[in-house]
């Protein structure tokens, strides 16, 4: 079984399909690229995969559970990091934390612990009782990052996780990201940083609502000739446009 | 299932106690709205404007205008000697009323064959307004005749007529509880509707839809803290009503402790509806004021009788929750009557909130 595995899916509002017949497969413990221009269908594919939207078309499977039918046994093993920070800004960090501990089934010790161990990763320990809205973007999206991995998901989504944050926090980011999936959580992450898509084992490249490439990094810079991933993904992205 | 709905009833409570600008003006409104609107509602008529022409200058006239102006529904601004145009005079005065004797209207009073006779004239353009006044100037002006000539009314037939639960006929024990049925109304409605919308806008929802949460806990865990604020603003808007307006509760308080939280229980229900048609705050708003307001002022009793209205609009009556309560307060507060009889409402009206909350349950992940 893979972690997430889709077959043609697509999704049409109107007249406008947003995305297109794409199947990809992601392997456990893989970091999954998804890049891709705004507007491209990242967003909309990601939506479907975490039964936000309902497909259009084609198929889909998310830990192994159908996104058509099963869509509320995979919530429970999904974590999902929208673009929008989307905690609550009027209520402390720690009051975040144990709702959302409490909406994914913990509860007691082992919530309390939890907390304190994705404090302790994300380096964010002094701020648990801080009011949400008063800290800095970096800190908020750690926070976020920090919600949804609590339940200790079997698959991350991550949409534009680390859009417009400082360098500091991308860092600490990172680590997190890359030691979860040398633990065997499986990430599927869209960046519009190409220093980032170096960190993913590979990359897809949507254009149009089409995957136009799926490789490692290393094997699309090769096949484009490029000395750069910006420059690999310039040259699958443009001709296509 | 329980600690999930808990989760969010616990996140509701930080988020009002936070905001405690917002829970003033959510506990302050309906008492301020009280004081506003209940002094307002009074169909009771004190010191119309009255005009009396008497080109004689009688005796007889000053004395019969005495006793107009001595009721507390008359107040006699002037007597005129001339009336050349009645109706010119009526508007010139600002008067409703105008009372126009004859010049021998002293010597007819006493003579044997004919009697007086005494024309008035009533501003009717308020119908209401209008039958009153032409039905209590009558037998006040004969009255006061008959006093002159120390004469008793004639006594074929005496009615005595006994008003019940509202003996005074004090309009305000009417109205003042319609009142707290719309303040409960609009103030529960718009809760539900905004703390929803409220979390569309910023997203928020999104990141619970993602969640293992169902949509009918997310529901359970809105409506509950809201149950409680409201039930409060229920108890505050009853002081205003027991001391400032004088409505003593006749039958049982726990009983209308019940009923009306099951009220609030269905006008909650009715924003959640709202809010799943509604995308954002501003259009909640906008949907809760005529859908709730208007037919609660309208259709619901409060101020028009069903009864009279035509049988299509009877039927539309039905649906409006507020038909149901009003039956239920002031059967309780006027007539003190028990649940047997205010079984079928109260039921009604759990119904009408229980189908509410099950639909917008339905509807509630579809319309994101």
């Amino acid at each position: 079984m893979k972690p997430i595995e889709t077959n043609a899916l697509t999704k049409k509002f109107g007249y406008y399909t947003a995305v297109d017949k794409i199947s990809v497969s992601v392997e456990k413990g893989e970091i999954f690229g998804f890049l891709g221009a705004n507007g491209a269908g990242k967003t909309t594919a990601i939506r479907m995969l975490c039964g936000l939207l309902v497909p259009s078309g084609g198929s889909g499977t998310v830990a192994g559970f159908d996104i058509m039918r099963q869509s509320d046994k995979i919530r429970s093993r999904i974590g999902y990091m929208s673009q929008k920070f989307s905690l609550y800004s009027d209520i402390d960090v720690i009051d975040n934390l144990k709702l959302y501990g409490s909406i994914y089934g913990l509860h007691g010790y082992l919530l309390n612990n939890r907390i304190k161990e994705m404090s302790g990763f994300l380096e964010m320990g002094s701020l648990l009782q801080r009011k949400t809205g008063d800290l800095p973007w970096g800190w908020q999206q750690r926070l976020s990052l920090a919600c949804a991995n609590l339940h200790k998901p079997q698959i991350l989504f991550l949409d534009e996780p680390t859009g417009s944050v400082d360098p500091v926090s991308r860092r600490i980011f990172w680590d997190f990201i890359i030691e979860l999936a040398s633990g065997g959580t499986t990430i599927f992450i869209t960046t519009h940083h190409m220093d980032e898509a170096e960190y993913c084992h590979r990359i897809s490249i949507m254009v149009n609502g089409r995957i136009a490439d799926v490789d490692t990094p290393f094997a699309l810079k090769k096949k484009t000739g490029s000395d750069s991933l910006q420059d690999a993904f310039i040259k699958i992205v443009e001709p296509q446009n | 299932m329980i600690r999930r709905i808990v989760a969010i009833i616990i996140k509701e409570f930080r988020h009002i106690m936070r905001d405690w600008q917002t829970l003033m003006i959510i506990l302050l409104m309906p008492v301020l709205m009280m004081f506003l609107y209940g002094y307002a509602l009074t169909m009771d008529l004190v010191e119309v404007p009255v005009i009396i022409v008497d080109p004689a200058m009688s005796d007889e006239v000053r004395t019969i205008s005495g006793g107009i102006d001595a009721t507390t529904l008359f107040n006699v601004i002037g007597i005129e000697r001339r009336s050349d145009d009645p109706v010119a005079l009526l508007k010139k005065h600002h008067a409703k009323l105008l009372v126009r004797f004859g010049p021998a209207f002293a010597k007819d009073l006493r003579s044997e064959s004919g009697g007086a006779d005494v024309q008035v004239l009533i501003d009717g353009a308020d119908a209401n307004t209008g039958t009153i006044l032409r039905n209590a100037i009558g037998p006040m002006i004969t009255k006061a005749a008959l006093d002159i000539l120390k004469l008793d009314m004639p006594k074929a037939i005496t009615v005595h007529p006994r008003v019940l639960y509202n003996p005074q006929q004090r309009s305000a024990l009417y109205f003042v509880p319609g009142l707290m049925a719309i303040i409960l109304l609009m103030i529960s409605a718009m809760l539900t509707s905004l703390t929803i919308t409220r979390e569309k806008e910023l997203g928020t929802l999104e990141q619970l839809f993602v969640s293992p949460l169902k949509p009918r806990e997310i529901i359970i865990g809105k409506i509950l803290p809201y149950l409680l604020i409201a039930a409060i603003d229920g108890v505050l808007i009853m002081i205003v009503g027991r001391y400032f307006f004088g409505i003593t509760i006749a039958g049982n308080a726990v009983l209308l402790a019940g009923a009306s939280a099951i009220y609030i229980f269905t006008s909650l229900a009715m924003g959640l509806f709202i809010s799943t048609a509604a995308s954002n705050q501003q259009s909640a708003m906008m949907i809760v004021l005529p859908v709730t307001m208007l037919p609660t002022i309208i259709l619901s009793g409060f101020i028009f009788p069903i009864s009279s209205m035509p049988a299509v609009l009877q039927y539309i009556t039905y649906v409006v929750p507020a038909t149901y309560f009003l039956e239920i307060i002031r059967g309780i507060v006027l007539k003190g009557v028990g649940f047997a009889i205010l079984m079928k409402p109260i039921v009604v009206l759990l119904a009408i909130g229980l189908l509410l909350v099950i639909v917008s349950i339905k509807r509630f992940r579809v319309k994101l």
